[in-house]
């Protein structure tokens, strides 16, 4: 966290309401709080604007009781608007979402040229409803933080007055790698829909750019379609969703638009060369549930972690495992198919052996095992989360040039 | 290699397995200098190899030409296994009891592929062993061990490399901790290694 900043930023909003704020005792006050607790720098600034407000008795962010009329605020635009500010600002309501607790009164996103933000209004706040698609001025509401989003809340002293004429608003989508957690839009096509894994999503799967690929999400709501896998799509006012340090897109407030072209999109599509180094339990042949849609993979007892016991499963093959190029492991997963042309172990001689030996599925394991531990191999496919889903895997063969290469090497410098 | 995975912007927590290195039986035979990587119990242990570089776990082709059974209450195999350059000596307990299993089953002499860790052990009297604690070992064919070779080879040469530039952490500690040693021999030793192998 840079102190001095936002120290100074703390400052400067108490002394434009005339309060002398130090800002040297302000940075002590904050490197007390980051560097002794602990604290979350955005939590620390935060807590410090709102102890100084107390002192000098000033209504604190994010409080929601006693707005200051006028003088306080500055007029500025979205993408300038930093958690802990006063803000006054002109935009547009581009999404409402159903509100989720008795206390807020609506919910849904706002924008204007600069960018966009989510927004609340609290039930307490008395507030006129704003309606989807118009403009309004929103004077002295709050932007704090929730979840490290920047989020305008919209209070009893903050005063909403519509705006009659409709002005032109184009947003600009953003390559998928420049999104950051809050509000978004791409420009991406659809590379991959992937089961539901939920019963009230509608989709999920992958989108990609030239940038890169993010994953998305739809839940089900009137309205709502699913997107048609291999379209391009102009996708703004999306949620971005920061999971364990990965983003999604949630799409359920977002505006979609389909377009009639195509884009490349990267590859994220690599080429590991190493040596399988570990087999996974899990590996081999799989039963995997028949419920439609769901297709976990089963325990020994036919168990579905949803379904329950599921006496009529269907096999699969599959091998997760690591792959060690000696510098890096990478975890890798292998399909059906890849599984049969790397092993020579087909689905249906794996079922024999399952069914017949008296080892049964274990037996697979351990032919596998031993046909690919310690071989090098090379395999392609996508990157994600950490682990390549391999798309093909062949063997390496024994190049006499690479040979000759090393030769040279080793003893050209001796 | 001078940059660390890990410090490379991964979210904290996020599990890394470590590397399997590629490392001739006539380098690691070398290594006396064994370490921690944090005060943890369960912090990883790393053999620090004379050309500059931690190994947590190594990964070996070569001939299994011996192994035996010991111990009456544990049980335990140990094995020896040939590169070009030397001998690597294998052991695996009932604590990996699958390892065990599978080296129970090889009958010597056959190529293998073995993951394991390196131990430095303390003999009686006073010499250090090297040994490989086997985490899997399969047996494989011949292609396979000349690409190790060629992989070792080209690894242990990278390695020599960067010991010449100098300036990693874990070189700068092989040079104090093995100031007999000249990294230039492994140069030698990896030729030799390549030159064994029949165009």
């Amino acid at each position: 966290m840079d102190f001095s900043e936002a120290a100074e930023r703390i400052s400067r909003k108490f002394s434009k309401d005339g309060q002398p704020a130090d800002p040297k005792k302000i940075e002590g006050k904050l490197r007390r709080l980051v560097q002794e607790f602990g604290v979350q720098p955005s939590e620390a600034e935060r807590s410090v604007t709102n102890e100084l407000a107390k002192e000098y008795n000033l209504p604190s962010a994010g409080s929601g009781t006693g707005g200051r009329s006028g003088g306080g605020t500055e007029e500025k635009t979205i993408a300038r608007a930093a958690p802990g500010e006063w803000v006054t600002f002109e935009g547009k309501v581009v999404a409402l979402s159903a509100p989720a607790s008795p206390a807020i009164a609506q919910g849904g996103i706002i924008a204007d040229e600069s960018g966009a933000i989510r927004f609340v209004v609290w039930a307490k706040a008395n507030a006129p409803a704003m309606t989807e698609g118009s403009w309004y001025r929103i004077e002295s509401a709050v932007v704090d933080e929730y979840k490290g989003v920047a989020n305008l809340k919209i209070h009893s002293g903050t005063t909403i007055k519509e705006i009659s004429e409709d002005r032109a608003l184009i947003p600009t989508p953003v390559p998928i790698k420049d999104l950051h957690p809050g509000i978004g839009g791409v420009r991406a096509k659809v590379i991959q829909e992937w089961d539901a894994s939920h019963e009230r999503m509608l989709q999920s799967g992958l989108l990609g750019d030239e940038s890169g690929t993010i994953k998305f999400v739809m839940w089900k709501e009137p309205g709502k379609e699913k997107l048609a896998i291999g379209s391009v799509y102009n996708i703004f006012y999306a949620q971005v969703d920061e999971f364990n340090g990965r983003l999604s897109l949630n799409l359920n407030t977002a505006t979609i638009m389909q377009e009639d072209a195509d884009i490349p999109v990267s590859g994220g599509e690599s080429a590991v060369r190493g040596s399988i180094v570990h087999i996974a339990p899990g590996s081999g042949i799989i039963k995997r549930c028949p419920v439609e849609g769901c297709n976990r993979a089963l325990s020994r007892q036919n168990y579905c972690p949803v379904h329950e016991i599921q006496p009529n499963f269907v096999y699969d093959l599959r091998i997760k495992g690591w792959l060690d190029d000696g510098e890096k492991t990478h975890n890798i997963l292998l399909q059906r198919d890849v599984v049969e042309s790397l092993t020579g172990i087909s689905l249906d001689a794996a079922k024999e052996i399952a069914e017949n030996n008296p080892l049964g599925m274990d037996e697979v394991f351990l032919r596998m095992r031993d046909a690919v531990l310690g071989r090098y191999v090379i395999c392609h496919g996508r990157e994600f989360d950490n682990r390549i889903l391999v798309n093909k895997c062949e063997r390496v063969k024994f190049e006499s040039s690479e040979h000759a290469a090393l030769l040279n090497r080793a003893g050209g410098a001796s | 290699m001078s940059a660390n995975p890990r410090d490379t912007g991964r979210k904290e927590g996020a599990f890394e397995r470590e590397p399997a290195r590629r490392v001739f039986a006539g380098e690691l035979r070398e290594c006396r200098y064994q370490f921690k990587d944090g005060e943890d119990e369960k912090s990883p242990t790393f053999v620090l190899l004379p050309t500059g570089e931690r190994s947590n776990r190594i990964f070996l082709v070569g001939t299994l030409t011996e192994k035996q059974r010991q111990g009456e209450q544990n049980i335990f195999y140990r094995g020896r296994v040939v590169d070009p350059t030397g001998t690597f000596f294998i052991m695996a307990g009932s604590y990996q009891p699958e390892a065990m299993q599978q080296l129970a089953k090889v009958e010597a002499p056959a190529f293998v592929a073995v993951i394991g860790k390196p131990n430095l052990y303390q003999k009686p009297d006073g010499s250090v062993l090297v040994s490989v604690r086997v985490e899997s070992i399969t047996v494989v064919d011949k292609d396979t061990r000349d690409l190790w070779v060629l992989d070792a080879a080209e690894r242990t040469l990278d390695r020599v490399d960067a010991s010449k530039a100098g300036t990693a952490p874990d070189v700068i500690k092989a040079k104090e901790q093995y100031p007999t040693i000249d990294p230039a021999v492994f140069r030698k030793m990896a030729y030799d290694a390549l030159a064994q192998i029949k165009i």
